[in-house]
């Protein structure tokens, strides 16, 4: 189903403009599918992300949310507003309160939820940001990648249906960028449907489902990755590389004349594909964390998934190998035939348990044990 | 001032109570001519600064203070010379220089001691409200006293959005270093004047910006504030009226009983 559509956006900001901020655009993001906006600066991105919520109003054509044309009316908004967050780039930008405690519990406060309930969404979600330390600081005194955790808390404690990062990991160190994407896919897990606007094609190829490419204020594509990709031409035109996962395994296949498909995203599936032929897979020990789970006896590296094992790991004293990545790293491991151990949030168990059974297809038959 | 006010001891006490001791005290200082009562609000502000700091008041307030001090005394000693001829009040200090005439009578030596001594006391007791209470308590009591929420909402984002241009003015400052920027008197007027001029197109931009995200964030007018400090109550109304009219009697009887020109000149 098709949550937002836009059907013939042209955005213009005002009459002196020579073109178009938008042009002629007709896309459609799916409920539940992952999906990225593609550009290179000044692409159109972020005013398209506006459009979704209903900030920025199409000079023509129409935009569809579950279906039905926006209504720009203050009280529709509102209730728009409350469904789809966006996470703007700029944490500077998004983060107006004092302190970290009450930045996060403006939208909660602003949707009039009783007091006990905005204390445990906030609780919940510097949790999930790792910025529970953090809960009484003021928000001038934090970093860069602090605020934007916390930009990205305000929006968590909205528990939105629909979530729209701008850049998330724009001006993180590499760990954190994970991290975030990390709870990207946990909240993609937990039927949140995740949309975001970047520029690093290597996080896009390996995170996303669909894609919708700008150029200048124009649609170049929209779909699975792939067939996108493939013409290096058209990828340079829009201001982009192909990423580094997808060339690699371009030229490596041609070199050892092997077909390009499948298409590994990840390390994991590359080295995968590559790996000698009747390698044998190692074995992934997949612990859902809830309730009443103990730790279990390693056999091999040990890994945390999700805001809750790592919790769970800290709180239980598990000494952890993997703490960022994990499931990437439990991958790669099973890739060379070691065993590990992932501790895992709950909902995300079945999504890793297939990842990991994705190996087979290029070529190494990852165990996954319960 | 932001973080001294987080970490106050004061924090939670009711900030629209502290806010009506303040100008209680301001102003009964104001109304009275004692000069012991000006002793009392500086030692009552000083206390509280310490107790609110933890007894570790930092350097910085001590610098604010002593640069308003300086500018008092500046203010002070042109009052001072410049005393009625009609006050009835025995000549200190009567003398032309250039075009101006300095005329010093005791009164005037006496009152403008008085201004320097209140003007010293008001900033300690206005300097102790401020490293206590955060801007958002601030709001918190200005909404109590029913102030315009378009004006409480303007403070707190004028608060919150000082400080990103301060922030950008520092990168700028820096850039501007690295670049020569500053390198003779020309150049460094130059250099400010961009700086300034930068600012405040980054300003506008800035607004732009913060009103999408402000509405991204379905903002509906007010900032609404989680962790409230204490409500004013009886006891803080019954604590200010008693000091309030304790200060205004004592400042009666003692209004003669320090005369600055005797105790520095010798001259009543």
């Amino acid at each position: 189903m098709a949550l937002f559509e836009l059907q013939n956006v042209t955005y213009r900001y005002n009459s002196r403009q020579k073109k178009n901020s938008l042009e002629n655009i007709s896309i459609k993001v799916n409920e539940g599918r992952r999906t990225a906006i593609l550009g290179a600066n000044g692409a159109g991105k972020s005013t398209m992300f506006y459009h979704f919520n209903g900030i920025f109003k199409p000079t023509s054509g129409v935009v569809l949310y579950k279906d039905t044309p926006l209504d720009y009316s203050k009280s529709a908004l509102r209730e728009l507003r409350s469904d789809i967050c966006v996470v703007v780039q700029n944490p500077d930008e998004q983060i107006f309160s004092s302190t970290v405690e009450s930045d996060v519990a403006f939208g909660p406060m602003s949707m009039e939820l009783p007091r006990e309930e905005v204390d445990q969404r906030i609780t919940e979600a510097l949790d999930m940001v790792g910025m529970t330390d953090f809960r009484m600081r003021p928000s001038t005194q934090l970093s860069y990648g602090q605020k934007k955790r916390v930009s990205l808390a305000g929006a968590l404690a909205v528990r939105p249906k629909v979530l729209v990062l701008d850049e998330p990991t724009a001006g993180l160190d590499p760990q954190m960028a994970r991290e975030v994407m990390e709870l990207v896919d946990q909240l993609c897990c937990t039927g949140t449907t995740v949309v975001l606007s970047t520029h690093d094609v290597d996080l896009v190829y390996s995170w996303a489902e669909d894609i919708i490419v700008l150029n200048h204020g124009e649609l170049v594509y929209s779909g699975e990755p792939e067939p996108y990709f493939t013409d290096a031409e058209r990828t340079a035109y829009a201001g982009l590389a192909r990423p580094h996962t997808f060339s690699v395994n371009s030229y490596v296949s041609k070199m050892r004349n092997l077909p390009e498909a499948p298409y590994p995203r990840t390390t994991s599936q590359f080295i995968s594909k590559m790996a000698p032929k009747g390698s044998v897979g190692g074995k992934v020990r997949i612990v859902s964390v809830k309730d009443g789970t103990e730790p279990v006896t390693a056999e091999g590296a040990v890994g945390a998934y999700g805001y809750t094992a790592k919790k769970f790991v800290q709180k239980n004293d598990v000494k952890i190998d993997y703490m960022y990545d994990a499931l990437e790293m439990c991958m790669q491991d099973a890739v060379k035939g070691k065993n590990s151990v992932l501790y895992c949030d709950d909902s995300m168990v079945s999504m890793a348990a297939d990842r990991i059974r994705s190996l087979e297809k290029f070529g190494i038959n990852a165990e996954v044990v319960m | 001032m932001d973080t001294l006010a987080y970490s106050s001891r004061m924090l939670n006490w009711s900030p629209l109570g502290k806010l009506l001791f303040v100008v209680a005290v301001l102003v009964l200082n104001i109304l009275t001519n004692s000069v012991l009562v000006t002793f009392i609000t500086m030692g009552v502000g000083l206390a509280l600064m310490a107790y609110s700091t933890n007894f570790k008041i930092p350097f910085i307030i001590f610098l604010a203070i002593l640069e308003a001090f300086l500018i008092l005394v500046i203010g002070a000693g042109v009052i001072s010379v410049n005393g009625g001829y009609d006050d009835g009040s025995t000549v200190i200090w009567d003398t032309d220089f250039l075009w101006m005439h300095f005329h010093m009578t005791v009164n005037s030596f006496n009152k403008a001691w008085l201004i320097l001594f209140r003007g010293t006391a008001g900033i300690t007791v206005m300097l102790s409200f401020a490293t206590s209470t955060p801007i958002p308590h601030m709001s918190l009591a200005m909404k109590q006293v029913h102030m315009p929420v378009e004006l409480i909402e303007i403070v707190v984002l004028i608060y919150r959005y000082a400080f990103l241009l301060l922030e950008r003015m520092e990168a700028m400052w820096a850039a501007a270093s690295s670049r020569m920027g500053f390198n003779g008197a020309r150049t460094s007027i130059d250099t400010v004047a961009a700086i300034a001029v930068g600012i405040f197109i980054q300003s506008t931009n800035l607004s732009d910006k913060s009103q999408i995200a402000l509405d991204c964030r379905n903002y509906r007018g007010y900032f609404p504030v989680f962790t409230e400090p204490a409500k004013m109550g009886a006891k803080w109304l019954c604590a200010i009226v008693v000091i309030a009219v304790g200060l205004y009697w004592f400042g009666l009887q003692t209004e003669d009983w320090i005369n600055m020109a005797t105790i520095l000149l010798g001259v009543s």
